[in-house]
């Protein structure tokens, strides 16, 4: 089965960064080599994997979970629990103690963890064991294999920095869970999204990511794609610390500049849903709930209530693209388009390369258009995540506030302006026709285990050669 | 400045300035004619400009058909036209066809202008073109120059807009190629002329908008004023920058405005000629002019310098024959040169001469005879005062012999005491004669003037205060910065007596003696008056004249001597006089006369014990 990815990433779940592409690339790498304790099926249910069972004390302060018997890593070695207390340990917050009972994993806390489960069903939980070497080795359905391009025998561990680098995870036949379809996932890393169209058109390509243009064009060509939930917020950031940016009124006024549906609806071609709020509705539950709606007129009458050199045009105010993508800069065109309606004059600086790579973000400017890719199944730990992965002064400790309380905190932060979300975008995935029992998760993860491919057609005979022809 | 000198200046003059003339003609001429052929050029360049902008735009023109005209668009143009239709499937078509077809800027709008699809400014999809609606007859227009706006500012567009009609409703597909460097480098420019484009996309000068085929424009910021004068009333303007202190670097640039739809000034296009060429060879012009202009004002000196010397020699020759005449020489002829007035002036000068000589000799020789006659009738009244006691005398001496021989004694002794002394009287005035015929040469010697007229006073001191005699008072007024000269003291001492005998003789009731000496630019002054009844101005014009006197006694022969001892120095005397106030005689001497030895340490000499104890002592001028 052939893979194409736009970027690479490492399989090493500790080196990931949380709310990047990187991590989310890394996560689809490291669930053909690891497992998690548990995950979560489609019905939002908790499946057991190298866990299979899981008991808590009342006051959800202690969690036992019993590993499952008989299972190896690629090395051969046998999962205990103290090895996926050594997996962990790395992953989790440092008010959680782990522990070996016998078979089983205990993890405790001070405080309660009601939701310890969904929490371990997410990236980047995995249970892998360090090799000599720096290698890792884990129980998942495939071996790392061969790698034309570089990498070492375990190189699923390794980052893969060559921007054309190629990779084979070999199906292996030992896994706990069962031997994958296919034989082998070959995945070829740092593939312009045209070209993982075009391959998938060909036949050269089997699974391949589109962007949110290429995913309508690949409709319109009757080429089968996957979109998941959305998954990657745009938001706008604003930085209090210089003078245009610290007025709340420019912060409402530029928000209330900006016509989200627009910008998901036509420029992404629906490919994306207007972000009313910092965390998802399939993540929060509480998004349709706040409506942030385009008001203009509002928005020109707070922009005249501002100085007049304010975002004028001798002194704009400069939006820094910290977002990968071609996408980031349509955005923050479109974005500088609807403020400049308002009155609002405003200069996109720094803007990040076509291939997505972040320039450095070291130029002064009163706001940045970030991205950021949802990772846990968990909404307080996401929006913990993103304040803090984003530099969000004004959220608090969200972890396990219920839904009211997180909608409060977001309504804080939205009412503020310190972050003015825009967008949130689809991911789509282009399949070939011979996918079968394609079944990702709704939030992204592929389990390429489960798909089969129908047998290759067997190649054409070669054209008989007249008699007497010299080769 | 000679008459030849004269002459000579005009002709050079007058061949410098023809010289100049002539080179400032040609360099001018020169000059219009290379700005002719300048102008030509940029003329010829504008053209193609024209011309190359034209094809551009119907190039424009015929893309954005194909593009109107091709199935895709077609349906992209029925869809939309279908209630609700979903647009946004287009959001990346334009990008492609403007791929296709070569275009810079591609949009595809609804009939209510909203962008369907931008290939320049993808983020504008949704918004609407308010200005594309406002035109009926896309279908014939030309291209025309628009305002481009793009996610990194604007651009300059050549922009072109057809319509795909589905009933009632428009799909404009508008497109467009950038104008920039790249457009200027398409152009063909003729050998040292460029091209630059400044695109007039916002207000004021930003020198950043000033482009040429090679992109950024070295001392954008000189055409500065240029654009701006641009801005305020588009035309052509044709205007010369300096890019150094060398005036060959300087640079003639025609600007030509270039405006949009609406008439607005949207770009300049600069078309720049250098001005080395025309300058060198304004440069070589001028050294050619200099150096064949030296050479001709050098030949037109030797030429001129001879035609003024032929055409002055005549005159110099009669110049000559002047100051010859002038010297005394009567005889002084010129030979007559050349021809026509010259010759006739040569003549007529010779002739003047030969009548001036001749009525000169006649002068002479009347002169003589006056001078003859009147020395006759001197000495005959010289002679005949003391012949006439002689003859008394001697008819008494004969009538006395008649007498007793004592009374005849008595007698005789009588009339020999008195022949005797009429005799010496008349070896006395034969002497004076005899005297001012010898009139010895100057024997110079350094001489205090000062000290020479206090000595020729001294000797009349005695008769000064005299008894029975009327008293003169001698003044002084002697400049004692007055410098030595070159004279003979005893010639000089000789005629001051004589002065200063004659202004005693003119005070007969008394008076005052004035002596004063003072210095001059090259010489002294001596003034010597007397306070006595003065001259006549007929009197002060035959005064020098020899043998001529007022008075009953006088040779007339004083003043003469006077004037012929200043003469022999070198000097000139004068006498200046009104009748009843007396008499002042003004003597001037040069500090050295011509043609004379000077005997050095010579002093004044001392004053004779009486006025008449010199050999050659004054004369009264009676």
């Amino acid at each position: 089965m052939r893979v194409e990815m736009s970027r690479s990433a490492s399989a090493d779940p500790r080196s990931w960064r949380a709310g990047t592409e990187e991590a989310a690339t890394g996560a689809r790498l490291a669930a053909l080599l690891f497992d998690r304790l548990v995950d979560l099926d489609d019905y939002g249910r908790i499946q057991p994997r190298l866990a299979v069972a899981w008991a808590h004390d009342p006051a959800f302060l202690r969690w036992r979970f019993t590993i499952r018997a008989g299972v190896k890593f690629s090395d051969g070695a046998p999962l205990t629990p103290t090895e996926a207390a050594l997996a962990l340990r790395p992953l989790l917050a440092a008010s959680r103690q782990l522990s070996v009972e016998g078979d089983a994993l205990v993890i405790q806390s001070v405080s309660p963890m009601p939701d310890l489960l969904l929490e371990l069903a997410a990236a980047p939980y995995f249970v892998c064991r360090a090799m000599p070497g720096g290698a890792l080795a884990g129980t998942g359905p495939f071996l790392p294999g061969a790698t034309p391009a570089a990498a070492s025998a375990n190189g699923a561990a390794a980052n893969f920095p060559d921007a054309t680098a190629r990779l084979i995870f070999r199906a292996n036949p030992d896994a706990w869970s069962g031997r994958p379809y296919v034989d082998a996932v070959e995945v070829t890393f740092g593939v312009p999204a045209q070209r993982q169209f075009y391959d998938l058109q060909m036949g050269l390509a089997d699974i391949v990511e589109l962007t949110p243009d290429l995913a309508l064009r690949a409709a319109q060509g009757g080429l089968r794609t996957w979109t998941s939930a959305p998954l990657t917020l745009y938001a706008l950031l604003f930085d209090e610390s210089l003078p245009a940016a610290a007025d709340p009124r420019l912060r409402e006024a530029f928000s209330l500049s900006l016509d989200r549906a627009s910008m998901a609806g036509v420029l992404l071609q629906k490919q994306a849903e207007p972000a009313s709020t910092l965390l998802p509705q399939w993540l929060s539950g509480y998004a349709f709930l706040v409506a942030l709606e385009t008001n203009m007129d509002r928005a020109k009458q707070l922009r005249a209530a501002l100085p007049a050199n304010f975002a004028s045009s001798a002194e704009p105010l400069r939006l820094r693209v910290d977002a990968p993508g071609d996408m980031a800069r349509l955005l923050a065109d479109r974005v500088a388009i609807n403020a400049r309606q308002a009155g609002l004059q405003v200069k996109v600086v720094n803007r990040a390369g076509a291939s997505g790579a972040t320039l450095a973000p070291d130029s002064a400017a009163e706001l940045r258009l970030v991205s950021w890719r949802y990772s846990a199944l968990l909404a307080g730990a996401e929006l913990d995540s993103l304040a803090a992965g984003l530099g969000l002064a004004r959220a608090t400790a969200a972890a396990g506030a219920n839904s009211a309380q997180l909608l409060a905190i977001e309504r804080r932060i939205l009412g503020e302006h310190d972050a003015v979300p825009l967008v949130i975008l689809l991911e789509s995935t282009g399949l070939a026709a011979r996918v079968h029992d394609w079944m990702p998760a709704r939030r992204g993860d592929w389990r390429l285990a489960d798909v089969w491919l129908d047998a290759p057609e067997p190649p054409s005979p070669a054209p008989l050669k007249p008699a007497g022809a010299q080769p | 400045m000679n008459f030849r000198t004269k002459l000579f200046l005009i002709f050079f003059l007058t061949v410098g300035a023809s010289v100049t003339a002539m080179g400032w003609g040609v360099e001018r001429y020169t000059r219009d004619a290379f700005e002719e052929a300048e102008a030509a050029r940029t003329s010829a360049l504008v053209a193609q400009f024209q011309k190359e902008f034209s094809q551009q735009g119907e190039e424009v023109v015929n893309r954005v058909e194909n593009i109107a005209g091709a199935d895709a668009t077609v349906t992209m143009a029925m869809r939309l036209a279908q209630p609700n239709a979903d647009a946004t499937i287009y959001v990346h078509d334009a990008i492609g066809a403007a791929q296709d077809h070569g275009l810079d800027f591609m949009e595809f709008a609804q009939y209510d202008g909203a962008i369907v699809s931008s290939a320049q400014y993808q983020a504008r999809v949704g918004y609407k073109n308010e200005w594309i609606g406002a035109a009926q007859d896309w279908g014939s227009s030309d291209a025309f120059l628009k305002k481009e706006e793009l996610p990194d500012g604007v651009a300059l567009s050549l922009t072109a807009v057809r319509t795909v009609a589905v009933g009632d409703k428009n799909l404009y597909v508008i497109g467009g190629r950038r104008l920039d460097e790249s457009f200027l480098a398409s152009l063909v420019m003729p050998a040292g002329m460029r091209a630059m484009l400044y695109r007039n996309l916002e207000q004021g000068f930003i020198p950043s908008a000033l482009s040429g085929p090679a992109g950024k424009i070295e001392q954008a910021e000189k055409f500065g004023p240029l654009i701006e004068d641009m801005q305020k009333n588009p035309r052509q303007i044709v205007e010369t920058l300096e890019w150094s202190r060398d005036a060959a670097d300087a640079e003639i640039f025609h600007a030509i405005p270039l405006l949009g739809r609406n008439k607005e000034l949207l770009a300049v296009l600069l078309v720049g000629s250098p001005r080395r060429d025309l300058v060198l060879l304004l440069r070589r012009i001028q050294q050619i002019a200099v150096l064949s202009g030296a050479g001709a004002l050098l030949i037109a000196l030797l030429v001129t310098w001879w035609v003024s010397a032929r055409i002055t020699r005549p005159v110099v020759k009669l110049a000559e024959g002047a100051r010859a005449v002038a010297a005394g020489d009567w005889e002084a002829r010129i030979q007559p040169g050349g021809g026509g007035e010259i010759r006739q002036m040569g003549e007529a000068f010779n002739e003047m001469t030969r009548t001036l000589a001749a009525q000169r000799e006649r002068l002479v020789q009347a002169e003589r005879v006056a001078a003859w006659r009147e020395l006759a009738r001197r000495l005959a009244h010289e002679l005949r005062n003391p012949l006439f006691p002689l003859q008394i005398t001697l008819e008494n001496l004969q009538r006395a012999r008649s007498l007793s021989p004592e009374q005849f004694g008595e007698v005789f002794q009588e009339s020999t005491q008195t022949m005797h002394a009429e005799l010496a009287n008349l070896n006395t005035i034969v002497g004076r004669f005899s005297d001012f015929s010898k009139m010895p040469a100057p024997q110079l010697q350094r001489t205090n003037i000062n000290d020479a007229v206090r000595n020729a006073v001294r000797l009349f001191e005695p008769q000064f205060s005299a008894v029975g005699k009327p008293v003169i008072t001698p003044e002084f007024y002697l400049d004692d910065a007055l410098p030595e000269i070159d004279a003979d003291p005893d010639l000089l001492h000789r005629a001051l007596q004589n002065l200063v005998l004659n202004a005693l003789d003119a005070m007969p009731a008394g008076g005052a003696l004035k002596l004063r000496t003072f210095p001059l630019d090259k010489g002294v002054c001596i003034e010597v008056s007397d306070t006595g009844q003065g001259l006549t101005p007929e009197e002060c014009l035959r005064l020098f004249t020899p043998y001529y006197t007022s008075k009953q006694h006088g040779t007339g022969l004083g003043l003469a001597i006077v004037q012929s001892v200043v003469s022999d120095h070198g000097g000139t005397i004068s006498v200046s006089s009104e009748p009843g106030s007396g008499s002042t005689f003004h003597i001037e001497l040069p500090l050295r006369p011509p043609n004379y030895p000077v005997i050095p340490g010579g002093d004044a000499p001392e004053p004779d014990s009486s006025p008449s104890g010199h050999d050659s002592g004054p004369e009264k001028n009676s």
